[in-house]
């Protein structure tokens, strides 16, 4: 297996490699609920797009951050694999608010049988008070044939 | 934000077995994924590139399991605007292909009043043929309506 560059990637330097049980952990990250992006979200989620709350699987579209993008592709493996959203967990201790900055703190943990990622994202204040926990579960589906690029 | 412990309950405080109409989203169009990629940042080729679907053995690209699964607060949140929900969880059991629409609705599974006011939701959407697409279950509080909170 390759070794991984934490600072591409965005995970802890002792990170295990993917595969094992220990889960590969990312840096602390700062994030904002942009009222632009709220807004634009609950329009696309059957919401009224007023903007005036966060919709609940908001916190969703965080994992599609780079340094948490890269870690999943990465321990996807690579072309020829894709993710399958297998299932899927929020437990709010309270609302998130428009406008305001949040730390996350994610784990990617895998398993081999069948190949899957679970993806643990916690949603803090900058205080660090817990507003939110996801967990997303991901199988690993190879592909039959090479897809065009 | 949450009724405090003890708090009474409403007249209309549902039962179990209460039923949550139902509500249709979708068709979701080849250009309604796009959008929701763009505003989710989930561009997973799974649900965008119809060869990446073939070759994951799939008819055409999946409607993405977030986007089905966020039809379910504008249900609970069209049922009762009262309530808070804490928690949400799913399991993605069958693809909907690009193009096709879903039923979301729920059930009372469990109603309870004391400590505190919370209800269990059983929710599913169901795609063409009745097919089961996502099955959820959500647990909701009553939010604390008082003006003096």
């Amino acid at each position: 297996m390759t070794e991984r560059d934490p600072a591409q990637t965005g995970a802890s330097a002792l990170a295990p490699e993917p595969g094992t049980d220990a889960p590969i952990c990312i840096h602390p990250i700062r994030v904002r609920t942009e009222p632009g992006e709220v807004a634009r979200f609950s329009r696309e989620t059957g919401g009224i797009g007023t903007g005036d709350f966060v919709p609940l699987t908001f916190p969703f579209r965080w994992l599609g951050l780079p340094a948490i993008r890269g870690v999943i592709l990465q321990s996807i493996g690579g072309e020829g694999f894709l993710p399958v959203h297998e299932a899927q967990s929020f437990a709010y201790e309270s609302s998130l608010r428009i406008d305001t900055d949040y730390v996350l703190a994610v784990e990617i943990g895998s398993s081999d049988k069948p190949p899957r990622l679970i993806v643990t994202m916690v949603v803090s204040t900058l205080e660090g008070e817990v507003c939110a926990r996801l967990e997303t579960v991901l199988r690993i589906v190879r592909l039959t044939q090479e897809t065009p690029s | 934000m949450i009724a405090a412990e003890g708090s009474p309950a409403p007249l209309d405080w549902p039962n179990a077995g209460e039923a949550i109409g139902g509500q249709d989203f979708g068709p979701f169009e080849r250009e309604t994924l796009v959008r929701y990629a763009l505003v989710s940042g989930d561009d997973n080729p799974l649900h965008l590139d119809p060869e990446a679907a073939k070759a994951a053995g799939l008819a055409g690209p999946p409607v993405h399991g977030m986007l089905m699964l966020s039809c379910f607060e504008p249900l609970i949140m069209g049922w009762r605007r009262d309530l808070f929900i804490t928690r949400l969880s799913a399991k993605f059991l069958r693809p909907l292909l690009a193009g096709e629409g879903i039923r979301v609705l729920g059930r009372v599974l469990r109603s309870q009043k004391v400590p505190k006011l919370e209800l269990v939701l059983r929710l599913t959407a169901r795609g063409p043929n009745d097919d089961l697409v996502i099955l959820a279950e959500a647990t909701v509080l009553l939010k604390n309506t008082s003006p003096l909170s």
